[in-house]
């Protein structure tokens, strides 16, 4: 087992996965932060791969990208892309059981930031998305970042969806969480404590650097 | 005409119909959830009202006609009651948020404008520090000077006192007065207060229950005979604006020439600066009447008058001057024989002057 190039595969992974949602992640949850008809449906969509097992989530996405289905197909012939049982599989699951977690967070910080202050931008001539880049967003970049991290934690811990559109190739598409089940599954309880302790650790960085940052931006806007 | 409305608006179970065209500074005047913060929302396009707003001749919106500029496109300039600065910005970054252009406001940080703003809303000592240590004061200051700074059609301002004890109220306007003054912008506030209004506007639209009642002349509409019932306290004080003439310390005196050019003088106020615009105000109960010149008096203000016209109300006269109201007992007002053209002597006492403004 090369340990090193598991721990920065699953790196980059979820880093992957946290910076493919961003962006939609973030219009999305702008747009709930928002009173419109239609709004709890789109809410209810966003977070069923919360409450679905994440086997079943995996099983969805190896039948719409897999090489028959007609995405697969498609992205195979015009990009030269196989999904399937490859690392993009991986990033994938990942982004798709992480979104609903960062949009929750992120929403939430949105609806925070008192509209009439939004109002007042927009009055000064700033439109929507002006507005939205220099006063919105920036006003609830608290949460957008926990919202990231979540993000980030969650894709880092990601088994069930992976395993079922990925698979567990050494190598290829192994990840901290699915190496740990190897090495469960062979017996090797002694590495798989060791996997599960660096898994914990690099989560913990994540939070602890996320707390420095907010500290040092509070220090930052004091003076 | 600078501002002309015909809005609707609901909100749950409050309706908003109101119409007034006005002209110049202006006030709307009515107590708390008449629908007077609405009425400002609706036309700085905050809040999606049907019918009609019209700024210096330019429509901003007409929803019968399908025309509806959204609020970033109607260049006006509000004040929120508490200022609601952007906390991630430092003040300087505040005051120039409605420039675009890093060019632009490099410009305008060394223009006249801004130093003179700066200067005049005692902000210098503040540009580098973060709106969340201001004081509630100081944060409306900045609020007036954002949009100040932004150039609006029209100064749009939410209860510029609320909260404010009279020193720092008086304050306040003056630096509301001095500042549109600096850039020549035209001025809409919204008040429950009487004074302020009478100090801060020419004319006034009266709102009641999200209607218009009245809408005109200030002089019209506050004065005893208006007739407002909303506004009924504070109608009997006369407002005059005048400019700091001179501080008499050995007398006690600071003395204070009006635009009609009366010399007034009120108890010694350093804190007025010699040549700054005072609006003072005394109640019509203050003011002594006599039909004769008084000599050997005590008050330091005489003024020659006629009655104009008199009035009587419940047990009491109402005498204006045209200039003046005062009120006194219907009894007193038999014994002076007072009646139209009757020449008068108000009298004033220096204690009885307030500053509004200065």
């Amino acid at each position: 087992m090369d340990l090193w190039r598991i721990i920065s595969f699953t790196l980059e992974v979820a880093l992957a996965s946290t910076a493919i949602i961003l962006l939609p992640g973030l219009l999305l949850s702008w747009a709930l932060s928002k009173s419109w008809p239609g709004k709890a449906v789109i809410e209810a969509l966003v977070s069923v791969p919360l409450v679905i097992p994440p086997t079943a989530i995996g099983l969805v996405l190896l039948i719409a990208l897999g090489p028959v289905s007609p995405v697969g197909r498609w992205l195979h012939e015009t990009l030269g892309w196989e999904v399937a049982f490859t690392w993009r599989a991986v990033v994938l699951s990942c982004a798709v059981v992480s979104f609903p977690l960062f949009v929750r967070q992120a929403r939430s910080a949105l609806e925070e930031v008192d509209p009439a202050i939004l109002g007042v931008a927009r009055t000064l001539g700033r439109g929507p998305v002006a507005c939205f880049v220099q006063v919105h967003a920036p006003l609830a970049w608290r949460g957008i970042l926990a919202g990231l991290v979540l993000a980030f934690t969650r894709a880092l811990g990601e088994f069930g969806a992976t395993i079922v559109v990925a698979g567990n190739i050494p190598g290829q598409t192994q990840t901290l969480a699915l190496a740990l089940f190897q090495q469960i599954q062979v017996g090797r309880e002694w590495e798989a404590m060791k996997l599960a302790a660096i898994s914990t650790l690099i989560a913990v960085i994540a939070l602890a650097w996320v707390e420095l940052l907010t500290r040092s931006r509070d220090r930052a806007m004091s003076r | 005409m600078i501002l002309d409305f015909d809005l609707r608006l609901k909100k749950g179970d409050f309706h908003l119909d109101a119409a007034a065209q006005v002209g110049g500074a202006t006030a709307i005047l009515g107590e708390s959830g008449c629908g007077k913060t609405s009425l400002l929302h609706a036309i700085a396009g905050l809040s999606r009202a049907e019918g009609r707003v019209t700024v210096r001749g330019e429509v901003l919106q007409d929803t019968d006609a399908g025309i509806y500029l959204p609020a970033e496109k109607r260049h006006l300039g509000l004040v929120p009651q508490n200022g609601q600065l952007f906390p991630h910005l430092s003040v300087c970054k505040n005051l120039l948020f409605g420039i675009r252009g890093r060019d632009r406001r490099r410009q305008v940080l060394a223009g006249e404008n801004f130093q003179g703003l700066v200067e005049a809303l005692d902000l210098g000592h503040l540009l580098e520090r973060s709106p969340r240590y201001l004081s509630g004061g100081e944060r409306r200051r900045v609020a007036l000077g954002r949009a100040l700074l932004y150039q609006p059609r029209l100064l749009l301002l939410d209860e510029p006192t609320e909260g404010l004890d009279a020193e720092r109220a008086r304050c306040a306007l003056a630096q509301v007065l001095q500042a549109t003054r600096i850039l020549d912008i035209p001025l809409l506030v919204v008040t429950h207060k009487v004074p302020e209004a009478l100090a801060l506007a020419h004319q006034v639209v009266v709102l009641n229950q999200g209607k218009v009642i009245a809408s005109g002349r200030c002089s019209d509409i506050l004065s005893r005979k208006g007739r407002v019932g909303v506004v009924d306290e504070h109608r009997n004080i006369n407002v005059v604006h005048g400019t700091v003439v001179s501080h008499e310390p050995e007398d006690g005196e600071t003395h204070i020439s009006t635009d009609d050019g009366l010399q007034l003088a009120i108890p010694l106020d350093t804190d007025l600066r010699l040549g700054s615009e005072v609006v003072l105000s005394v109640d019509a109960e203050e003011v002594l009447l006599s039909t004769q010149s008084p000599e050997a008096i005590s008050a330091r203000n005489v003024f020659a008058e006629r009655v104009r016209e008199v009035w009587w109300e419940e047990g009491s006269a109402y005498i204006d001057t045209g200039r003046w109201m005062a009120l006194l007992t219907a009894r007193a007002a038999r014994a002076l024989e007072i009646r139209e053209g009757t020449p008068l002597w108000l009298i004033v006492k220096a204690h009885s002057w307030r500053v509004l403004i200065g």
